[in-house]
């Protein structure tokens, strides 16, 4: 019989001891992660749709930033205007590398001349670097008239050949991969194609679809390298009247800020349950310690090292902490991939459920946690009682 | 083989007060021998074993085992030396619960240098056959009568082979016929296993022929 053995032994056999070491861990261990997973793939998400932008300074109408922001991210469809020609002003800014324009709309709901409300985005294949990459990485050629591709929740509904947006039928060439932002719900197409859908909505629309002419959303650009793009930034205010200009290092601040926010009330939270678990943990053992009084005096007395009592006690804690925290985390894990989409409704936050190796390094960093925790919890019993004498323990 | 020189062990009991359990205590023990110790209750007895044992330090005096002074060695070895060369018998149940009969009586090789030593568990056996409990090997000790566990913490005792055996009251918790059984069965193990046994008891009438008797008093060897 080895140590570990005879801690497992002892694991089963104080089994309400057990259990509720077992359960505090658990629920740490599992709060701890979501909260975690949550903020993970709240940033990662974030992350992504900047990455994918790809632009330096995005420009939008004065007082939309938000407004634009919250479509990209929640998908809640948004139509803001400015003139066309704001493209060439921005162009001619010392340091814009290239700009590109991008239109805003959004379809009907409810209405029998749209599968759905959607996020439209139409884009100008010409000059775009934001969503053409994308395109020729899932389509192998130039997106065309009559053509779309999808986020990765969008899809071709039941029974149906096409997606109608504005009683005009338009092509699904492809999807792309999840962000787990607005993008994902958004339809993207050419401005040829925005063009068509606006024409055909006036004859089959319950609503035509209206895009003041000569105008778009919002105008992408990429700065030349070397330039700072918050001082290009400032730059297209100064010289472009009613536009704001948004900084890539700016983009999503709002989010940034809510997000850090809900992480330190959650984690202050978190700190003081941890804390009184821990401490719940800690005095289950002490009281478990001092009922063994007797048995950890016999097993001195049959040769037990300070040392081999002590590791045997931690052993019973760390087979805990390690059940405890594994199933917490699994559960949690689970609990988060189910709900994913009412976390993003509920917290008003994009998300992207993390990668495999991330979802394991973060599991092993909580596990990690979980057993440091409950090692140190138990550590003042396990040594109070593996220093006693044993013969005064056998005699209490 | 083991000598006590001027042993005096005190207990504090609060407030600054202490208790004398063992005062001044010459006391020599020969390979071989068989010991026993009577006394009424609160004589010192079991503390005298404690000390022989190294359980617990003395206040003052020398506890020797061939020469050396127990307290002169680390805690691992002094542990080495009560895993390799002692059995203890207990005067209170001291099976741990968790384990089964079997599991009881290896344990003590979970202590030892080479842990779960091969052979451990046909030697765990051996001894639940002497004693009577190899067909209780898988059970408990909450399914055992008083009388069975303590067979089984014999068996416990003599499992990594010791020299010296040491017996707390082995049969305070049991009738007179178990009682019996007991004390004929270290009698048989003190014929066969050339151990050397110190048996505290409060009854007199235990004592074998074989046997050399001191009796404790007040802390004190009184005769």
């Amino acid at each position: 019989m080895t140590l570990l053995q005879l801690a497992w032994k002892n694991v089963v056999g104080s089994a309400f001891r057990s259990w509720i070491v077992f359960l505090c861990v658990l629920v740490v261990t599992a709060l701890l992660f979501s909260t975690v997973l949550v903020i993970r793939g709240a940033q990662d998400s974030l992350r992504l749709v900047q990455q994918r932008l790809g632009a330096d300074v995005v420009v939008v109408p004065e007082g939309t930033e938000t407004q634009v922001e919250t479509a990209l991210l929640m998908g809640q469809p948004v139509a803001v205007w400015m003139p066309r020609e704001n493209l060439d002003r921005i162009a001619g800014i010392p340091g814009v590398a290239i700009v590109t324009p991008q239109l805003y709309l959004a379809s009907l709901a409810n209405a029998p001349c749209c599968s759905a409300e959607m996020f439209l985005m139409a884009f100008d294949p010409q000059t775009d670097f934001t969503i053409t990459p994308w395109l020729s990485q899932n389509l192998g050629h130039e997106l065309g008239l009559g053509e779309a591709i999808g986020g990765s929740d969008v899809f071709v509904p039941y029974g149906e050949e096409n997606i109608r947006i504005y009683g005009y039928e338009i092509d699904l060439s492809g999807n792309l991969e999840r962000t787990g932002t607005g993008l994902d719900t958004a339809l993207f197409f050419t401005f040829e194609t925005a063009r068509e859908v606006a024409q055909v909505s006036r004859t089959k629309a319950v609503r035509p679809l209206e895009i003041p002419s000569d105008s778009i959303s919002a105008a992408l650009a990429r700065v030349v390298p070397g330039a700072d793009p918050r001082l290009v930034a400032l730059q297209i205010v100064h010289d472009v009247p009613g536009v704001a200009a948004i900084p890539s290092s700016g983009l999503f601040q709002t989010f940034h800020r809510q997000i850090s926010g809900l992480l330190r009330s959650v984690l202050a939270i978190l700190g003081i349950t941890s804390v009184l678990s821990l401490v719940l943990v800690g005095l289950v053992f002490s009281m478990a310690a001092n009922e063994r009084r007797r048995e950890t005096g016999v097993m001195r007395a049959l040769g037990a090292t300070h040392g081999a009592v002590l590791r045997s006690l931690l052993a019973e804690a760390i087979i805990l902490a390690f059940g405890g925290g594994i199933t917490g985390i699994l559960l949690a894990a689970l609990a988060i991939y189910l709900f994913r989409n009412l976390i993003v409704l509920s917290l008003g936050l994009s998300f992207l459920f993390p990668s495999f190796p991330s979802l394991v390094a973060l599991g092993g960093g909580g596990l990690v946690l979980a057993l440091a925790g409950v090692t140190l919890a138990v550590l003042p019993p396990a040594l109070r009682t593996c220093r006693q004498d044993p013969a005064v323990a056998m005699r209490e | 083989m083991i000598s006590l020189i001027g042993v005096t062990k005190t207990y504090p009991v609060g407030k600054g007060a202490t208790v004398t359990a063992a005062h001044g205590i010459e006391l020599q023990v020969e390979r071989g021998e068989y010991l026993v110790i009577t006394g009424r209750s609160g004589a010192g007895k079991t503390t005298l074993l404690n000390l022989v044992a190294g359980l617990t330090r003395p206040t003052s005096g020398q506890v020797l085992w061939d020469g050396t002074d127990l307290w002169d060695l680390a805690d691992p070895q002094r542990s080495l030396l009560r895993n390799r060369r002692v059995g203890f018998i207990f005067q209170f149940p001291s099976l741990l619960p968790s384990l089964s009969v079997l599991e009881n009586v290896v344990l003590p090789t979970a202590f030892g240098p080479a842990h779960g030593k091969p052979g451990a568990r046909e030697r765990a056996d051996e001894l639940l056959h002497l004693v009577g409990l190899v067909d209780k090997r898988a059970a408990y000790p909450r399914q055992l009568s008083a009388g069975q566990q303590q067979r089984a913490v014999i068996a416990r005792s003599l499992v990594n082979r010791p020299q010296v055996l040491l017996a707390d009251e082995p049969t305070s918790d049991l009738d007179e016929q178990t009682e019996m059984e007991i004390i004929d069965l270290f009698a048989r193990i003190h014929a066969t296993m050339d151990l050397t046994i110190l048996m505290v008891t409060h009854a007199p009438r235990l004592v074998t022929r074989s046997a050399r008797s001191i009796e404790m008093a007040d802390g004190v060897i009184v005769a």
